[in-house]
């Protein structure tokens, strides 16, 4: 299974990437919205999406409602990641599109249980 | 656990990053308290930070960013207005954070550190626009309470008092924060008013978010990676090497006769430059690295002082080598130290010399001729020269005669004269007992140089002048004494052969010192064997070769037996036999493999005393912008005194031109005199006076009569040449008894008559002392 990992910082990208790897992920990243798009293009299936919500060029949530209106990537599941700060956004999400949110920080665990709730399905 | 290591690092190298931007993005922000991008930029920052930390397990740093996010987080959504405290708050924030970075890349943990006191003030920060001591004030209070939240602005007056405890949006969690506000909108329609222009003045903050409004002026790029500096170092050097052996080569080509060989070299070669000039790219940078720190530098230095500086930084994106930027970084923080401590004047003193309160600090980088310059300019007091030269004496730097004839640009210049400091009472901020000298020195290490100009009451720029790169430059190779030296190529300026009859007809001698005459200009001339101390064995008569050099704004020849090609050559720095040497910047290995030293053009200079090395220099530019500043030029009366001297006294000096036949000489006292009308004219003989030798026993006499305080005095010439106008250009350097200085009209190199000098020596009895003292003063 495929992951995109799309956050603006390096850091992130690198942890994130590693939990995914670890629930046997193959991680795609990006830096931002743009980019993100960007590296969908050409991929084959992409199954989860994590994504931050505060970036530049193009947000989290513009990059959601982008691919939803396109329907770009039906079979994706799109995980916002947000902060305890942006709570009010996570309904924001949900409405754009995205089908699960998860509360910086958290652990392999965490994403395990969400990946559940939206029906995916790890080894 | 490597990758977590990994994350770390990225986290660390990220996070200084941004922390870099951040210190200039406040100062922005504090000029433009309503820069939504930038507010949304430092927001971002500080949010990572914190996001990323609760992966990494450092609580402490998460704890401090934390509640400066919050704090953000209500400028941002514009429910607070930035102001002094919040500031500054926020800059001990930042350097919080960087301290616990440092912890966390030395130690592995965020520290021992005690930050509760900062998170205490942050905290009380972002309360304290909060209602219960603003809503309690009566209602016009209310409604011109400088810092609005929302919900407290619209509330109705009675029920404030108790709503407000129960306002959660203090505690930063916006989702109550809007509810709560909608809310208390609601019962008060009349006091809308109030709050909507309020809202409009701090719009919310979802606007930031539009993609249209975040332009990219940030963002990982995928395609960058980063790279050790010290990788990037043995790559030059190998790439160094590898310009030698192609250097090597491609001499070899040269002399076998082989096509193929020669095709194959062609190839090396063009490769070769290309590699060196994308590795030298790989360690460009621009200026503006070192750049972002400044304007928290100008504001911390200002606040210090009392003082309000505006800076403007010009031409951030000039690319600089790595180890340049490394090297300019120390000079330049203390020349813009010293700019804002010293330069530019408190508000006050400049609201009374009509300036704007605010000073400016301007700094400005561009490429010009393979070199970068960097100006830092103020528009403060200026220097004040009168001071420089009395500090200069009171601490024995120079003496007050050397003082008396120093030129305004001289005395500017002592500046950089080692122990030198005018500031009346050492400050905290410049103060540290590291001098403009040292500023000079790091600079000219690197093979730059610092030059300042200033304006009373108008303002200084310093200038920095400083080479793109230090490892490998294009150099000029030259023969002397059967050893090979290098010429760094920019101090060049050109190349003049002399043959034959040419030496002796255009060398020449000007006591003592052998000047050539370029294009009406003198150029000293320098044997670099006799400056070096080699054997003096060629023979000179057939030919001469002059590579005519610029050291410190001056110009001069130096005579060398053979002038070879430009090579490229990679600067090998020199063993320590050899390294107390002014005259050596540094070795080379050639393409034959033979070693040259790489001349230090400026240290043979002062060797040969073309400059000096207390920098008396520019008396030909003071002379110069003296003419030009004034718009005049001065008219000239040529002659020639003596068989074959030249020499020029100004026109206004002349009162008549007269010939005389030796039948009409009489004798007076001591000398010779005419009758000239109705009245007796002495006579002095120039070629006389000054010791040179006369031709032949002339018939008529020419004579420049000169007047003064209705007294005149006939001077004795061989022959009246011409009346010129010139910019006169001196050249004090050959200044001797009875002359000025030399100077070049018409293309000769001619002596300026010193006709007070002559005559109160020699015609004392004619002009009274007290007449020739005021003359002279």
């Amino acid at each position: 299974m495929r992951a995109l990992v799309v956050d603006d910082s390096k850091a992130m990208r690198v942890i994130l990437s590693q939990i995914l790897r670890d629930l046997h992920f193959e991680v795609l990243d990006a830096c931002d919205g743009l980019d993100a798009v960007k590296k969908l293009e050409g991929q084959g299936p992409i199954e989860l999406a994590l994504v931050d919500w505060n970036m530049p060029n193009m947000k989290g949530i513009d990059f959601v409602r982008h691919v939803r209106e396109q329907n770009l990537r039906p079979e994706m599941r799109i995980v916002m990641v947000t902060t305890e700060t942006e709570m009010d956004y996570v309904q924001q999400a949900l409405t754009a599109g995205a089908d699960e949110y998860v509360m910086k920080p958290f652990t392999k665990d965490v994403i395990l249980e969400k990946l559940g709730l939206i029906g995916i399905q790890v080894r | 656990m490597s990758e977590m290591d990994e994350a770390i690092r990225e986290f660390l190298v990220e996070s200084y990053e941004n922390l870099d931007r951040l210190d200039t993005e406040m100062v922005v922000l504090e000029e433009r308290p309503e820069d939504k991008e930038t507010l949304a930029s430092i927001f971002r920052t500080i949010h990572t930070i914190k996001g990323t930390c609760g992966f990494l397990g450092y609580s402490k740093l998460e704890s401090v960013a934390h509640v400066g996010e919050s704090l953000l987080s209500r400028l941002r959504d514009g429910k607070l207005r930035i102001d002094d405290p919040i500031t500054s708050a926020l800059l001990a924030m930042f350097d919080a954070v960087r301290r616990m970075l440092a912890e966390i890349e030395a130690s592995g943990s965020d520290g021992a550190g005690d930050y509760s006191e900062l998170v205490r003030t942050l905290t009380a920060l972002q309360e304290s626009g909060s209602p219960p001591t603003k809503a309690a004030a009566p209602p016009p209070a209310v409604a011109a309470a400088p810092v609005v939240s929302a919900p407290v602005v619209s509330a109705p007056v009675v029920s404030a008092p108790v709503r407000a405890p129960a306002t959660p949006a203090q505690t930063g969690f916006q989702v109550f924060a809007k509810a709560t506000a909608q809310k208390a909108e609601a019962p008060a329609p009349a006091r809308g008013e109030d709050a909507r222009p309020k809202e409009r003045e701090f719009p919310a903050a979802d606007a930031v978010h539009t993609p249209s409004e975040t332009k990219s002026n940030s963002g990982v790029a995928d395609t960058n990676i980063r790279v050790d500096v010290g990788l990037l170092d043995r790559l030059m050097n190998l790439v160094g090497e590898l310009v030698l052996a192609r250097n090597q080569v491609l001499q070899f080509s040269n002399v076998v006769d082989d096509s193929a060989f020669a095709a194959t070299t062609q190839r090396l070669n063009l490769v070769t430059t290309e590699l060196q000039e994308n590795v030298m790219k790989t360690r460009m940078q621009p200026i503006g690295n070192v750049w972002g720190k400044f304007p928290r530098i100008v504001r911390d230095v200002a606040k210090s002082c009392g003082k309000d500086v505006q800076l403007e930084l010009e031409g951030k994106d000039t690319e600089l080598d790595k180890t340049i930027i490394e090297a300019i970084k120390d000079p330049l923080t203390h020349i813009v130290r010293n700019s804002v401590d010293h330069g530019i004047e408190t508000p006050e003193v400049r609201r009374a010399a009509g300036k704007s309160p605010q000073g400016l600090l301007r700094m400005r980088a561009y490429h010009e001729g393979g070199q970068v310059n960097i100006e830092i300019s103020d528009d403060g007091a200026g220097i004040h020269t009168d001071r420089v030269k009395a500090k200069a004496i009171e601490k024995n730097l120079i003496t007050a005669e050397q003082a008396a004839r120093m030129s305004e640009r001289e005395l500017l210049n002592l500046i950089f004269l080692p122990g030198f400091s005018t500031a009346a009472k050492v400050t905290n901020v410049s103060g540290r007992g590291v001098g403009m000298d040292v500023v000079k020195t790091n600079i000219e290490k690197i093979g730059g140089a610092v030059d300042v100009s200033s304006e009373r009451g108008k303002g200084t720029t310093l200038k920095i002048k400083i080479p793109l790169t230090l490892a490998i430059i294009p150099a000029l190779v030259v023969n002397c004494s059967k050893d090979q030296y290098a010429i760094p190529q920019v101090s060049l300026l050109e190349l003049v052969r002399l043959e034959g009859d040419e030496i002796l007809r255009e060398i020449e001698d000007l006591h003592g010192a052998p000047v050539y005459r370029l294009r009406g200009r003198l150029l000293p001339l320098v044997h670099l064997d006799k400056a070096l101390g080699l054997a003096d064995s060629t023979d000179r008569s057939q030919a001469i070769n002059i590579v005519v050099l610029q050291a410190d704004e001056r110009q001069f020849g130096l005579i060398v037996d053979d002038i070879n090609d430009t090579e490229e050559i990679v600067v090998k720095p020199l063993g320590k036999q050899l390294k107390g040497i002014d005259a050596f910047a540094g070795a080379t290995i050639m393409g034959d493999g033979r070693v040259a030293l790489i001349l230090d053009v400026l240290g043979i200079a002062q060797r040969a005393s073309v400059v000096s090395s207390t920098r008396e220099s520019g008396t030909r530019d003071a002379a110069t912008r003296v003419a030009q500043s004034t718009g005049e030029r001065s008219t000239l009366l040529l002659f020639r005194a003596g068989a074959d001297r030249r020499m020029a006294i100004p026109l206004s000096d002349v009162a008549r031109l007269e010939e005389f036949q030796r039948s009409q000489l009489e004798f007076a006292g001591d000398g010779r005199v005419v009758q000239y009308r109705g009245e007796i004219l002495p006579l002095l003989e120039l070629s006389e006076l000054l010791g040179w030798p006369t031709s032949e026993v002339r018939d008529p006499l020419h004579v420049v009569v000169y007047t003064r305080d209705g007294k005149s005095i006939g001077l004795v010439v061989e022959q009246i040449l011409d009346i010129v106008e010139e910019d006169l250009v001196l050249q004090k350097r050959s200044r001797r008894e009875g002359t000025l200085g030399s100077a070049v009209i018409q293309e000769r190199v001619t002596d300026l008559l010193d006709v007070e000098g002559v005559l109160r020596r020699h015609a004392q009895g004619f002009f009274d002392e007290a007449d020739l003292e005021t003359a002279r003063s």
